[in-house]
């Protein structure tokens, strides 16, 4: 291994969301030309390690280090200064403006802009807007931008996502180039064959810690999955998953060949009656799309619904609605009324019709809000606005209103995201309840060992497709893992 | 590169071609074509065309100004209260003294928007009520003066149109072109198109606010100062402030400034109140109620503001 | 089920209980600036000339209860009273029916273009100000052709109070409730402006608080994609809520054209903004989904009792403007910070 001078040093570094710990005594040491690998799964910290490195946000404690120098970055601005360099997997470009006047807001020099640009192979024309440029040449420009200020340490997240191969070539070389003049790239990437391939050592987060940094060489395949797993034995799971339980094999939904936005290519599968069917992906594999096109909320491109055997086509949420689906969206923000109270929150869908605008009858309301707050335990003492409450409590109103309306299929997507442990319990306990009434769940996660604990059955969407289709007892979470990664697993 | 400027530059060319065709129709209604009746085109364009392009400027950074009306007012009942009967150095002096308190005035304004978190929307309607009374206060009643020679630097004497069209040009050769090519103007555009991505770009978003505001009040200052030079006087009533104030906004919308924000020139703006003005003009010489240019005028600015909206969505769909 | 008080709901009354201070304050300063004000009359009169306003503002509320804006109220509300005058010779029931269509038109016009189109409802209503302005104009010299006085029984409506005792006749004085302390000051509070509003403000505050478009009026105000989602049409809501605030217009219109008992065209225009400071000042966000018409009510009372005070010391218009203003911006200032703390 390279130079063992140390570029940079982060030592127990910690942040927390409200109740919510993002980082918990985090440790990450880049030494100086070395490519170094930074990995988790989703909601193990990595975002908001960057976002500190980076000056968008501040940590609650802990320290960093350049050159051995302790340092807080103030702002992105800060952060560029002292050499340390992002390109976002949403390149943090200007849209409305040219990209000459992009490049003049960051201070950076035309021609070596352009000089940067060319050693890519690629020609782009500065007075286009940003906002008319597709994103993998978008991402490029950014990546062009940041050597333009010849950085110490580049961080990459996740910049080889959705991007054609040759561009992931060009951008594998440019990491070398930089490691070669000695300078340091962070990489953040789900593909763990380019880790393997690129980095000199990798590390990874979970649960807002370090828990392994190794040297990445062939095969490390493994032991990155091992860690992002952790150890399998964790807690006592109350809920009894005894899979397949009430499915009497009758199809609710149908899902024909679906394709859209820039990931879904040809989606085909079917959800039962009396079953919670999970889904497993990467992040951005346009699974949050395939949600929104089955909540009613956006349009496929092609492919058909089948709703109990009848094509179903949706125009607006209550469409699906009508039809009985429901969708517990994965951004908490986008379904609630932040200033409004749990009841007006769990009554809302009462009102779509305009039958409905009239008088409300108070007593029958408050019943069934008190139903719903007792079968679902929420704990009311914020209950004036919602924006008050947890995390958890905070889904389990927007799953609340589901009960009230009812329904036949539930969307839920990633309901467990940034909630405690004891909220997540309780929500597994409610979704197999559905299940055991006879309703239908579609459950996305990105913590995979829910799916055992929770469904009947999962698929795996990779590339726009069902990569794989695996009964419960298959779907531990190493499988889960590598048929996301594209790696096929036995059925 | 040339088309690409070309479709950037679409919109004004539209305008242009608007203001051509509506310039020559009224023309056309003129027994004769002179000096003279270029200066009044000019001096009927200039206090709207300046005020425009400062609420143009605002709203490229993702601001709104309701006041900016009430802004021109005060510095108008100011400048004619304070440079009656004056000789032509303190006038000169005094205008500049009166511009910058226009700058001050709006830097005042985005530091509030800015610290109080108030919506520019609610902080202007009240700033609006605030300036109107001031300048109520200093100019009770419609009068003042300014120094004949710098009434004649700003309008020009009969029948010369060259002082007037060089107060409309030269704020845009000199502030505008000079802002727009610095950073602080880009940063300007980048608050307005997307807050985070310019966070993330390293610009000081609170910062470049006050900066914004400041900006759109020096053009209310000189909006303000050339209806002293025009008029020699100066009248404080809150109609006058709200009419300048909505036609600000409907010259920045139809010279192609998006509400949005990021989007949009000053040049537009200042071809834009020659649409203004022409339309008016051109249907009073007919004997039509000047009612009826204000209900096109209402009309034109929404469906422009539509149209600008369903445009934009088409070629950023990407 | 957990009945513990929690902390917002205190300060939110707190906010309540600030504005209803700062109201009794000004009523007192008033009072000690002349003992007249103290008197039961006076306060008749604070309801009387708080009414239109106080109407105006309820189609403001709601209005910005989805986080919209109604900046052509003023001509809405001029409009309908222009429409009733004109109108009158035909007989009083169709000039009103001739008004309330209107409001429901233009009011359906601004919800159509924010709601289904899109449009920023500021620059709609400002445009649809300008156009209606327009139209009146025109309309003053061509097919609104008529008188400009506000038809008698509407004058009446709109001063007196709804209790006539001019007819009374009792066969001695000690029977004749005139005669006893008070009476004639509560006939007289009880003006028909004092009656309308409250009448109104209940149905207003009953809306928003008791039926399920109330819900959603918040709702779509707070986060319209949430809505969307549980189900509901927010265009559907967007155009009832202009068109229940140009009602609420025209109404504050008609009866400030009784109260003047002619009408012009600039009859509403310094109500506009009033409008919406008071609003503001009652502690609706101009964001939309939280605040109410109880705030809106006290920001009317603290507003004419503001420009009552300022006419009593003989402030002249400038003076009372500056205030108003800066009032404005404390008070949204105040709230702003109340929010972020909590």
């Amino acid at each position: 291994m390279a130079a063992s001078t140390s570029l940079l040093n982060i030592q127990g570094l910690e942040k927390a969301y409200g109740p919510v710990t993002a980082l918990k005594n985090a440790n990450f040491q880049v030494a100086a030309g070395e490519i170094h690998a930074l990995l988790g799964a989703n909601g193990a910290g990595k975002s908001t390690l960057v976002k500190i490195l980076t000056g968008v946000i501040s940590g609650d404690s802990g320290t960093i280090s350049l050159h051995g120098k302790e340092i807080t970055f103030s702002s992105p601005d800060n952060a560029r200064q002292n050499g340390i360099a992002p390109v976002f997997q949403d390149p943090a470009l200007i849209p409305d403006i040219s990209i000459q006047r992009n490049l003049a807001l960051t201070s950076t020099n035309e021609k070596r802009f352009i000089s940067e640009i060319s050693a890519m192979g690629l020609a782009v024309n500065l007075n286009e807007i940003a906002a008319n440029i597709e994103l993998p040449l978008l991402r490029m420009i950014d990546l062009a931008r940041a050597l333009s200020h010849d950085p110490e340490l580049l961080i990459l997240d996740e910049i080889t996502a959705a991007l054609p191969i040759d561009l992931s070539e060009k951008v594998i070389a440019i990491m070398n180039a930089q490691k070669q003049k000695g300078k340091s790239v962070v990489f953040i990437s789900h593909r763990l064959a380019e880790i393997e391939e690129i980095c000199d050592r990798a590390t990874v987060l979970r649960d807002g810690i370090n828990v392994d940094t190794f040297v990445a060489s062939q095969g490390s395949e493994e032991r990155i999955v091992s860690a992002m797993l952790g150890d399998k034995n964790r807690g006592n799971s109350a809920v009894t998953n005894k899979g397949n339980s009430n499915s009497n094999n009758e199809t609710f939904l149908q899902v024909k060949a679906i394709s859209g936005g820039k990931h879904l290519k040809d989606l085909s599968f079917e959800v039962k009656k009396g079953e919670v069917l999970g889904v497993a992906a990467l992040e951005g594999q346009g699974q949050d799309l395939l949600f929104e096109i089955l909540a009613g909320q956006s349009k496929a491109e092609s492919g058909e619904i089948f709703v109990n055997d009848k094509k179903a086509v949706f125009s607006h949420p209550s469409d699906a609605i009508g039809l009985g689906i429901s969708f517990v969206p994965g951004d908490r923000k986008s379904a609630l009324m932040p200033q409004r109270s749990i009841r007006e929150n769990l009554a809302l869908t009462r009102f779509r019709g305009i039958s409905k605008w009239g008088v409300i009858n108070s007593k029958d309301e408050q019943s069934r809000v008190d139903d719903a707050v007792a079968s679902l335990q929420i704990d009311t003492r914020a209950s004036s606005q919602v924006k008050r409450l947890s995390g958890g409590n905070q889904q389990k109103v927007t799953i609340g209103r589901w009960v009230t309306t009812g329904f036949d299929l539930l969307l839920c997507f990633d309901p467990t995201r940034g909630i405690d442990v004891g909220t997540k319990q309780q929500i597994y306990e409610l979704l197999r309840g559905f299940a055991d009434q006879g309703k239908s769940v579609l459950l996305f996660t990105s913590e995979l060992r829910e799916i055992q604990l929770v469904c009947d059955r999962a698929i795996v969407i990779y590339e726009g497709k069902v990569q794989a289709s695996l009964a419960i007892e298959k779907c531990t979470e190493e499988n889960l893992l590598n048929a996301a990664h594209g790696i096929l697993v036995e059925k | 590169m040339n088309l690409i400027q070309l479709r950037r530059q679409s919109w004004n060319l539209a305008i242009i071609l608007l203001a051509a065709i509506l310039g020559f129709w009224r023309v056309s209604q003129l027994p004769q074509f002179g000096a003279y009746e270029a200066r009044t085109f000019v001096l009927g364009i200039l206090p709207i065309a300046l005020l425009s392009m400062g609420q143009a400027i605002i709203i490229i950074g993702g601001g709104i100004n309701l006041a900016i009306g009430a802004e021109a007012v005060l510095i108008n009942c100011l400048s004619a209260k304070y440079m009656q009967d004056t000789s032509f150095t303190k006038s000169l002096l005094l205008a500049i003294v009166f511009i910058f308190v226009g700058v001050l005035i709006g830097a005042l304004t985005g530091w509030i928007i800015s610290v109080s978190k108030i919506a520019d929307i609610v902080v202007t309607l009240a700033t609006s009520f605030l300036l109107v009374g001031v300048a109520m206060f200093v100019m009770p009643q419609p009068g003042g003066g300014i120094n004949q020679t710098l009434a004649d630097l700003i309008s020009g004497k009969v029948p010369n149109f060259i002082p007037p069209l060089i107060c409309l040009i030269l704020p845009l050769l000199l502030i505008w072109i000079p802002l727009y090519r610095s950073k602080m103007g880009v940063a300007m555009y980048a608050i307005g198109s997307s807050k985070d991505a310019a966070f993330l770009s390293g610009v000081n978003v609170n910062m470049t606010r006050i900066k914004l505001y400041a900006f759109g009040g020096l053009f209310a200052g000189l909006s303000g100062l050339v209806l002293t030079g025009i008029t020699l006087s100066s009248s404080p009533f809150a109609n006058i402030s709200n009419t300048a104030t909505l036609n600000s906004v409907a010259g920045a919308v139809l010279g192609g400034v998006a509400l949005s924000g990021g989007v949009g020139g000053l040049v537009g703006p200042a071809l834009a109140a020659l649409v203004l003005y022409f339309i008016p003009t051109i249907l009073l010489a007919y004997g039509i109620d000047p009612s009826y240019s204000q209900i096109i005028t209402g009309a034109l600015t929404i469906v422009v503001v539509l149209l600008g909206g369903l445009l934009r969505k088409r070629t950023v769909s990407k | 089920m957990k009945f513990f008080r929690p902390l917002a709901n205190i300060r939110m009354s707190k906010s309540m209980l600030s504005l209803i201070g700062i109201l009794f304050s000004l009523y007192i300063l008033t009072g000690l600036l002349d003992p007249y004000n103290f008197s039961i009359p006076a306060i008749g009169n604070v309801f009387y000339l708080a009414a239109a306003l106080g109407l105006l503002a309820a189609g403001q509320t709601i209005c910005m209860l989805t986080g919209g804006i109604d900046l052509s109220l003023a001509m809405i509300a001029t409009g309908a009273a222009f429409i009733v005058s004109v109108k009158s010779s035909s007989g009083l029931l169709v000039a009103l029916s001739l008004a309330l269509l209107y409001c429901i038109v233009i009011g359906a016009i601004n919800g159509l273009a924010i709601g289904l189109l899109g449009m920023n409802p500021l620059i709609m209503t400002l445009g649809m100000n300008a156009v209606l302005i327009g139209v009146f104009t025109v309309g003053v010299t061509t097919f609104l052709q008529g008188s400009s006085t506000v038809p008698d029984l509407l004058v009446t409506l709109s001063t007196a109070s709804i209790i006539d005792t001019s007819g009374w006749i009792f066969d001695s004085v000690s029977a004749d409730p005139r005669s006893w302390p008070f009476f004639t000051s509560i006939i007289d509070i009880l003006s028909w402006p004092f009656f309308v509003w409250v009448l109104i403000s209940a149905i207003v505050l009953f809306l928003l608080a008791k039926t399920g478009l109330g819900r959603l009026i918040y709702a779509i105000g707070d986060n319209a994609q949430a809505a969307k989602l549980a189900g509901v049409r927010v265009w559907q809501v967007q155009v009832t809520t202009y068109v229940m605030c140009a009602i609420l217009g025209g109404i504050g219109g008609i009866l400030l054209g009784g109260q003047s008992g002619a009408v012009a065209l600039s009859l509403a225009n310094s109500f506009l903004l009033p409008s919406v400071a008071a609003v503001v000042i009652g502690g609706t966000s101009i964001m939309g989904g939280i605040g109410g018409y109880k705030g809106t009510m006290m920001g009317t009372l603290i507003l004419t009792l503001l420009s009552s005070l300022l006419t009593t010391i003989n402030s002249s218009e400038a003076v009372k403007q500056m205030i108003y203003g800066a009032i404005v911006l404390a008070l949204a200032w105040t709230y702003a910070k109340i929010s972020e703390n909590a």
